[in-house]
């Protein structure tokens, strides 16, 4: 009997398509060589379907929407940006182009071909390529100008005080003067990098008072210690109404002996704000206020922050050098997390760059499908980098509206500068050891404020933190440091042996980073005083700090690998990489490519073919 | 997360286990109605998913909002006219016309809060989430969605042959029969930019294919003297194939944040359905064989009149299919295998029970039915599980 021929057919059509699907990389290696146009060519034409999907789900239906909620508060400010051109949805695009184009005029004429070659290989306009490789410092810059305006309409810490601390007979503040007046009192209120107070009594009683032109809300107060949540009606917090625009909160509870203790504060005020949506009060930045008590036995510069189980906090990027004593046969590595802004899409486009150029050392970079930059990378001389943002208003974007405040009616939120990626590049196509990178950092004029750890194979070690220098303090924008340095009061800025770095996403020897001034109604404060970043960054270095303690002597690139994967560190929500840079070696040990990406092996790349 | 179900199931294969053929010359008119929900799909590992992922959602650079979950329930109901013809006595052509009476999709949207967004002091709640959505023009989903009223599917054309029977199938009463179905693509894709949409043609119903061949086996048993069966045992082993579906993509002028594919996916996208062999059991006992008459329907014949099938029918049956992996076909892999994950290779089974009461003895040429499928019962893997429920109305006519 024979079987109907299109039964046959069918079964033989079926059983053809039985493949399963497989899933595509969500990390890409790609080798690219030749000349800059030769090589961004490449690169386009390899990673053709990722850059497209990586610009429209980053940029355009991530990013672009999400600027463009700022665009009223901006208008209202600089009304060029209700003009016609910003209208129809192009806000956010238009004025991030405008800042590219501004950059580009930094840029070599090698970096114009590579982004032109990107644009013939993947389709992408050339001013498009050009957004997606500059857009980073641009948004971080017009962000920290939305956020730090926004932040003036939110309550303030006007004063904390621990009261009886200046009649305790200890040194709390470890300015070697006992008791002397104001011990304890924090007014104005101004972050510190470390530990503000040591040695407080178990029974001292902390009095904060807030203020806020529209008044502070005593319901959206919150004050935590350890793993204790104060709000309003919790036994041990009085709230005093001292007038419409002033709240005196104190704290009375008992505190554990010798113990760290983070105070942690916020609040909203009462006026209800529609834009952006959702309703909201004006919040507060939450801060920190980090003290022992009695019997803990430390220095204030020796005390490191606890970690925080509030659930509303996150790891920002870090970057840790070591080399020498600190590790395992005295071999150099650098080691990053990068936390930057995943939005569910930048982890399935990350890519490893490999660089073979016609001159020049051979070099990758860690990054993204369309970017040439990358926020970390490694020559084949051994040279890596490793940078985190840092937060400033000392940055390019508030250099061209001081440019231009005589009329702010035509004045524009303009980028300028070097960023940080391309000046990662030329480091990497420069550089021959950390000297020469730091040199080559110095040379450059900088779009934000970045901290960056650099390091080579023979051990070099420098950080180096960067701002635009609007101000002219004479930095010029550029402030590196060695392990052996030593700050105002003689201790290494964030080393915790002589072989070591550890770098944040915040500053450590460029503080401040700004003055405080008030320019065309706008207040400009420093860092520590208004970045989202400031506190948990240096939370962040402090368990880096502890977890390299424990191992130091005995570092390797696998225990590098098991720190940068500790969930203490690692943010959940916007993790982009980690990489462990093996100098010695040339290899690139990288684990990227989910969210988080901890959830990631790390593999190694050699950093030639 | 987009909200359009491209895909509904409707659990049947329609004309599983016959090998009924029509007397030469006549017409059968059968008039059904469909009712179909769906409000699974079954993982790689057998557990009971949303038909649709999970959307987690980010401020960008304040981490997670929220996650966006959506557990949507379609309810589909369809009216189905089938025309039958009996060419020969060993030949039935048909035509099948597939009608969406209406599609109701109720979304089901909840709201996992995220990280603590230090701009507004709290957690995203859903509404705020919402809220922040429509800054960026992104309309609220629907909760509740309907549409397709009166649109028609894939038409179908089909024929039977009853095939050659040699000594011991004839002495046994065996009957087997060829099926070979093609569809005509009349049916309608879903809304590129809608945010919540069905459609309307075969693999998106996802009932039958495009083309099917049926390998269909009958042996009735326990016959009385008129040669009536009081139990039947059918299989049936058949294949499907899907033609490739063209798609155009979303551009986002509607839905921003959650349709804007087409400057990464392409302009248009092409989905190629994995095709589909089966094989079914059923099994037929008829309690009530009832009493006959002479009538118009038998030409006046008694003998033939105590032929005709029983008044009362009761049938189970279970089907089960291994279906082949779907591929998306666009400019982005990554987009592609978004949804390729959930069309690997994989398996569904159908349990359906029914009853017919048949007026055919009695001298009306009609026979009513009713039918329960579902696919819910017997974990499957990589499909989606659909339960149906049908009534409908058959007639035989003969006009000559």
């Amino acid at each position: 009997m024979k079987t109907p021929r299109p039964l046959t057919l069918m079964l033989a059509v079926s059983l053809g398509a039985c493949a399963p699907a497989t899933p595509p990389p969500t990390r890409e290696l790609i080798d690219v060589k030749g000349s800059a146009y030769e090589r961004g060519l490449s690169h386009g034409t390899q990673l053709r379907s990722k850059i497209h999907s990586f610009y429209t789900t980053l940029l355009t239906n991530a990013l672009f929407p999400y600027l463009s909620r700022e665009q009223p508060d901006i208008a209202s400010f600089l009304p060029v940006y209700a003009g016609e051109r910003f209208q129809n949805g192009q806000f956010a695009y238009q004025l991030l182009l405008d800042s590219a184009h501004a950059i580009e005029k930094s840029l070599p004429r090698a970096v114009h071909e590579e982004l032109q070659g990107v644009a013939d290989g993947s389709g992408l306009s050339y001013d498009e390529v050009l957004v997606l490789n500059t857009f980073v410092d641009t948004v971080m810059a017009v962000r920290g100008v939305a956020l730090a305006i926004r932040l003036t309409r939110a309550p303030q810490v006007e004063s904390i005080e621990f009261v009886g601390v200046d009649h305790d007979g200890v040194d709390n503040d470890g300015d070697g003067v006992v008791d002397q007046p104001g011990e304890g009192t924090f007014s104005p209120w101004v972050p510190a990098l470390a530990g503000q107070l040591v040695e407080v009594p178990t029974t001292t009683t902390i009095r904060m008072v807030l203020t806020d032109a529209d008044g502070v809300d005593p319901a959206s107060l919150r004050v935590s210690l350890g793993d204790s949540l104060f709000t309003q009606g919790s036994d041990g917090l009085t709230i005093t109404s001292l007038s419409a625009t002033r709240l005196e909160v104190v704290l009375a509870t008992p505190l554990d002996a010798a113990s760290i203790d983070t105070l942690v504060i916020s609040a909203g005020d009462l006026a209800l704000r529609q834009q952006p949506p959702p309703v909201h009060e004006s919040f507060m930045r939450t801060e920190e206020l980090v003290f022992t008590t009695s019997g803990a036995g430390l220095a204030p510069r020796d005390v490191l922050r606890p970690a925080l189980n509030d659930g509303r906090t996150r790891p920002p990027g870090f970057a840790v050098g070591v080399r020498r004593s600190a590790t395992q046969g005295a071999a150099a590595f650098l080691a990053t997390d990068f936390a930057l802004l995943d939005a569910n899409t930048s982890h399935k486009h990350t890519a490893i760059v490999r660089h073979q150029p016609d001159s020049g050392p051979a070099f990758a970079t860690v990054g993204w499908a369309g970017m040439v930059i990358g926020l970390s990378g490694m020559n084949a001389n051994g040279v890596a980098y490793a940078c985190s943002p840092s937060d400033t208003l000392d940055n390019s974007v508030v250099g061209s509206v001081f440019a231009q405040v005589a009329d702010l009616t035509t004045a524009t939120l303009t980028a300028k500068g070097t960023p940080i990626g391309f000046a990662g590049r030329k480091v990497l196509e420069t550089a021959t050891d950390t000297a020469s990178a730091v040199a080559v950092m110095k040379s450059l004029k900088h779009v934000y404020g970045w901290a960056c750890t650099i390091e080579d194979a023979a051990g070099g070690l420098a950080a180096v933190e960067t701002d635009s220098d609007i101000f002219n303090d004479g930095s010029g924008g550029v402030f590196p440091y060695a392990p052996e340095d030593r700050d105002a009061t003689g201790h290494t800025y964030s080393s915790v042996g002589a072989d070591d770095l550890i770098t944040g996403s915040s500053f450590t020897k460029n503080v401040p980073d700004s003055p405080t001034l008030m320019i065309a109604g706008q207040r400009l404060v420093p860092q520590r005083s208004w970045s989202g970043f400031f506190f948990r960054s240096r939370r962040v270095m402090d368990a880096v700090a502890r977890k390299l303690t424990a191992q130091y002597g005995s570092v390797t690139a696998d225990s590098l690998q098991t720190l940068l994967s500790d969930p203490e560190v690692v943010d959940h929500s916007d993790s982009m990489n980690e990489v462990v840079f093996d100098l010695g070696r040339r290899e690139i040990r990288a684990a990227m490519g989910t969210e988080p990406t901890s959830d990631s092996p790390f593999e190694i790349t050699p950093v030639s073919p | 997360m987009r909200f359009a179900l491209c895909v509904l199931l409707v659990a049947s294969v329609a004309r599983a286990t016959e090998t009924q053929t029509l007397p030469t010359g006549t017409f059968s008119l059968d008039v059904s109605y469909l009712s179909s929900s769906l409000d699974k799909q079954w993982s790689g590992d057998r557990k009971a998913i949303s038909l649709i992922d999970d959307s987690p959602r980010y401020e960008p650079g304040a981490g997670l909002q929220g996650i966006l979950r959506a557990r949507p329930r379609a309810e589909l109901s369809i009216a189905l006219l089938q025309i039958l013809y009996g060419v020969t006595d060993w030949l039935t052509v048909g035509l099948y016309v597939p009608i969406v009476l209406q599609a109701k999709v109720t979304t089901n949207l909840s709201w996992q809060p995220g990280d603590y967004q230090s701009s507004v002091g709290r957690v995203y709640s859903f509404d705020d989430f919402w809220a922040w959505a429509a800054s960026l023009g992104q309309p609220r989903v629907p909760d509740q969605w309907t549409g397709n009223q009166g649109k028609l599917s894939d038409l179908v054309l089909g024929g039977r042959v009853l095939l050659p029977r040699v000594g011991f199938m004839e002495k046994s009463h065996f009957r087997w029969a060829g099926t070979l179905s093609v569809a005509l693509p009349t049916g309608t894709n879903f809304d590129p930019e809608a945010a919540v949409s069905v459609g309307t043609n075969l693999w998106e119903l996802n009932a039958t294919g495009d083309v099917e061949t049926h390998l269909a086996a009958d042996q009735p048993l326990f016959l009385d003297d008129d040669g009536v069966a009081r139990v039947n045992l059918g299989a049936d082993v058949f294949g499907s194939f899907f033609y490739p579906q063209r798609y155009v993509a979303g551009t986002g002028k509607v839905n921003p944040l959650l349709d804007n594919i087409a400057p990464y996916v392409g302009s248009t996208y092409t989905v190629n359905p994995g095709s589909w062999l089966g094989a079914s059991f059923n099994l037929e006992v008829s309690p009530i064989i009832g009493p006959s008459r002479a009538s118009i329907v038998s030409g006046g014949d008694a003998a033939k009149a105590r032929a005709l099938p029983a008044l009362l029918t009761l049938s189970a049956g279970i089907t089960h299919v291994r279906t082949a992996q779907t591929y998306w076909h666009s400019e982005s892999p990554t987009w592609d295998w978004d949804h390729e994950k959930y069309w690997q290779p994989g398996d569904k089974t159908t349990v359906r029970v029914g009853v017919t009461v048949s007026f055919l003895r009695l001298g009306v040429p009609l026979q009513l039915y009713a039918n329960y499928r579902t696919q819910s019962l017997v974990p499957g893997r990589y499909t989606r599980a659909a339960d149906v429920f049908a009534v409908g109305a058959r007639t035989v006519l003969k006009f000559w």
